[in-house]
């Protein structure tokens, strides 16, 4: 599966990086980084969590 | 674990509350029958956005809608429940049908609070209330907006950025409850650079006399707009569990730590009080509905030895060109220290401490990571 992030749609909450720090952070601009874009398994849940808490939807797991 | 095996378990309410807390049986395990029921028509989407992008972005019609669903239930849309019997484990429809269940979600949110019957008092609430309005604001009509909170404040942004003259009528300085002194006069500050018309008042009502609608304040002024609206809390949808037994007429369901109300049923979101270090509160925000429902599912699972609720809230808003992110307790009290940035303008993160370690961290017109900022909240100084 791969993350994919909308950036036009990324506020910078970083409410992703908080269910998924080992996939995505925010850099120091406030920018979302994805760290890796594949995942499988138990990173595939995270995956899904971190876009799942994004209140503008800007990642999505496909 | 009490209660037998879990073959099948029931969500009624579609938000994101019930949206977690399906993806989050999932995730923990549960391959059982999976039923989630909406009484709106569309699938779940993000209510934050309705009174911020959803109002403001000229083409785009996406900003609420959330990527489409993992946990593979069956979904029951534009579907009410009307009852629940606890001792038979069945959840009543609007539609005749009945829901048998081993595990029950409690999730039907909250409903917008209104000062009167009249069907010009227009609220914002769901996705249809904000299509409408949406519709409405192209002609630009004169606007009243009632409520002088966070979605007050940010309807009367989105009416002020189409091109509308509007007036806002606040119980005292608006935002004043919510952030605290020194955020609010920020706030309005803004607002009335913008040319947002401010309005206090002990209290405002809606009337209509020879055929048009007003708001009628407590001092006798009348205000008249083509759009009248109010913005005045809300009210947990409730009604569907009167004789459970579970809840007091009108008032939140109340949980345990972790989200349950008995070791079958849990309860989360805007409906639900959950115990915070000021008692058993409410708190009817985008990111306390997804944490309650992460714990709640699990707790339904696994029982004690799922983990109870350890919440820190994180609020934002989107208004007047100013942009909020806040972690912690709202409202503090006094005067911030400057972390970056300095009063009058500007990117700009601040703190308050409450001396006991914890305390809230703002982030103004500054982006920045929430992980951060929870740690800059909590501090010590």
């Amino acid at each position: 599966m791969r993350i994919v992030l909308d950036r036009p749609r990324c506020e910078g909450h970083g409410l992703c990086e908080e269910a998924a720090p080992q996939l995505m952070h925010l850099d120091d601009d406030g920018e979302l980084v994805l760290d890796r874009e594949e995942v499988e398994g138990a990173d595939a849940a995270l995956a899904n969590a971190a876009a799942r808490v994004c209140p503008v939807a800007a990642l999505r797991v496909i | 674990m009490s209660g037998g095996t879990v073959d099948r378990v029931v969500v009624v309410g579609n938000g994101i509350a019930g949206l977690t807390a399906a993806d989050t049986l999932r995730e923990a395990g549960f391959d059982g029958e999976l039923t989630i029921v909406g009484d709106e028509p569309h699938p779940a989407y993000s209510r934050p956005a309705l009174s911020k992008a959803l109002l403001l972005d000229g083409d785009d019609m996406t900003s609420h809608e959330l990527p489409p669903t993992g946990h593979g239930a069956k979904e029951l849309l534009g579907v009410r429940a009307t009852g629940l019997d606890l001792d038979r484990r069945l959840v009543t429809l609007d539609d005749g049908a009945a829901l048998p269940y081993d595990r029950l979600v409690l999730a039907t949110g909250s409903r917008a609070r209104r000062l009167s019957d009249l069907p010009e008092e227009t609220t914002l609430r769901g996705l249809d209330d904000a299509l409408s309005l949406r519709g409405r604001l192209a002609s630009r009509p004169s606007v009243v907006v009632v409520g002088g909170g966070p979605l007050g404040m940010e309807i009367a942004s989105g009416c002020l950025a189409a091109g509308c003259r509007v007036t806002l009528v606040s119980q005292g300085p608006p935002l004043i409850l919510q952030l605290g002194p020194y955020l609010a006069g920020v706030f309005v500050k803004a607002a009335l650079d913008r040319g947002l018309t401010i309005v206090e008042t002990e209290a405002a009502r809606f009337e209509r006399r020879a055929g048009d609608a007003r708001v009628v304040l407590d001092d006798g002024t009348v205000l008249e707009a083509e759009l009248l609206l109010s913005s005045v809390g809300d009210v947990p949808n409730t009604e569907w569990l009167a004789d459970t037994g579970l809840v007091a007429k009108g008032a939140a369901v109340p949980v345990d730590s972790r989200g349950l109300v008995r070791p079958d049923v849990a309860a989360v979101g805007d409906l639900a009080a959950f115990p915070t270090p000021h008692g058993l509160r409410r708190i009817p925000l985008w990111s306390s509905a997804i944490e309650q429902a992460k714990v709640a599912a699990r707790a339904l699972l696994h029982g004690d030895d799922a983990p109870p609720l350890r919440f820190q809230p994180y609020f934002w808003t989107e208004q007047f060109g100013l942009s909020l992110k806040a972690v912690g307790h709202l409202p503090p009290p006094g005067e911030p220290t400057y972390l970056d940035g300095g009063p009058g303008g500007g990117s700009a993160l601040m703190r308050w401490s409450y001396g006991d370690g914890t305390g809230v961290a703002v982030a103004l017109n500054h982006r920045i990571p929430i992980p951060r900022l929870r740690r800059m909240s909590q501090a010590a100084t």
